[in-house]
């Protein structure tokens, strides 16, 4: 009874340092999962349902030299307008695709975009850790990554397409 | 007859709140660098699959060793801190000597940042002298009647007994 009034009575401090331990720790890690583009490959897919931790960790596994992580993010068109996304390397993006969007988006060969999931057959990239809907979906690199020049982008694409 | 002047805070009382105080600090400051150490060694192993559950174990090991901390702070070392410096301004600073009869009163309070007191009145005459004493020592003066108190800032450190 004593120890719970005792409680009550430094309630305030308890909340408060709870609150100041939350957004410290939270801070730092931010910091620790998260880096510069220049270090990180990027990758949004306009899917419903994406495992991001799992797809990231797998592609992560073989990630190119000079690069600390690979980021896995579902993306909406909220995000559209954002400079992260401006930055972004990686993007699947249904065959419905807004044309603006696509201008802005690089196919990973001359010969034009690369099918990143073809309805028909069932088959793609990553359908393990990627949900498709009913329709066909292709691969490109953004026109903002980081990564073009030292062909990082490229590489992570190739091995998305290739992941079962 | 004999007269002995007893002391509220003997060196004895004084040892022994010095060691709690000590100990209490070093084990409060062991709680908190070894909480310290866990959580940098959690953000240290954090990996991309294992981010969230990492972020969650270390903000739940700080908060709880901190509320630890704060508890054992605020009730268990203040406290005894805090007497330990009312019995050292006690013990080292200069006294006055105030007799006459001795009324514990059932008047308590605490003063901010200092020790819980109860009131004390010592009549002597038509005049009365309105004191202070630790809550922890007023048991002392309880049985007091006529008696010759030493006081210091109008804190009671000592009184005389004849023997």
């Amino acid at each position: 009874m004593k120890v719970l009034k005792n409680i009550l009575s430094q309630l305030h401090s308890f909340v408060l340092w709870l609150l100041a331990s939350a957004v410290f720790w939270g801070w730092i890690f931010t910091l620790v999962t998260d880096t510069s583009p220049a270090k990180k490959v990027t990758i949004y897919c306009d899917v419903p349902a994406v495992q991001d931790r799992l797809l990231a960790a797998e592609l992560e596994k073989t990630m190119p030299e000079g690069l600390r992580m690979i980021q896995v993010h579902a993306f909406n068109y909220v995000m559209l307008d954002t400079a992260s996304f401006d930055r972004g390397d990686i993007f699947i993006v249904p065959a419905s695709e807004d044309t603006d969007l696509l201008m802005d988006l690089i196919p990973l060969s001359e010969g034009g975009p690369t099918k990143a999931y073809d309805a028909a057959s069932g088959k793609g990239a990553a359908t393990g850790y990627i949900q498709y809907t009913d329709e066909d979906y292709y691969i490109y690199l953004g026109s903002g990554s980081a990564h073009l020049d030292d062909g990082a982008a490229f590489a992570v694409a190739q091995e998305l397409l290739e992941l079962p | 007859m004999e007269t002995k002047i007893i002391e509220l805070y003997t060196d004895a009382d004084m040892e022994r709140m010095g060691r709690h105080v000590r100990l209490w600090r070093r084990i409060l400051l062991a709680v908190a660098a070894v909480a310290l150490g866990i959580c940098i060694a959690l953000a240290a192993c954090t990996d991309t699959l294992n981010a969230p559950r990492m972020e969650l174990a270390t903000v739940a090991v700080s908060t709880v060793a901190g509320w630890f901390v704060i508890y054992k702070w605020v009730f268990t070392l203040s406290p005894v801190r805090r007497e330990l410096a009312h019995a050292q301004m006690l013990r080292s600073e200069e006294r006055e000597t105030v007799a006459g009869a001795v009324r514990l009163t059932d008047e308590q309070f605490k003063i901010r940042k200092s020790v819980p007191v109860r009131r004390v009145i010592v009549s002597h005459g038509e005049d009365e002298s309105r004191l202070l004493v630790c809550g922890s020592r007023a048991a002392a003066l309880e049985k007091l009647d006529q008696a010759v108190l030493y006081v210091c800032h109008g804190y009671v450190a000592a009184y005389e007994v004849t023997v």
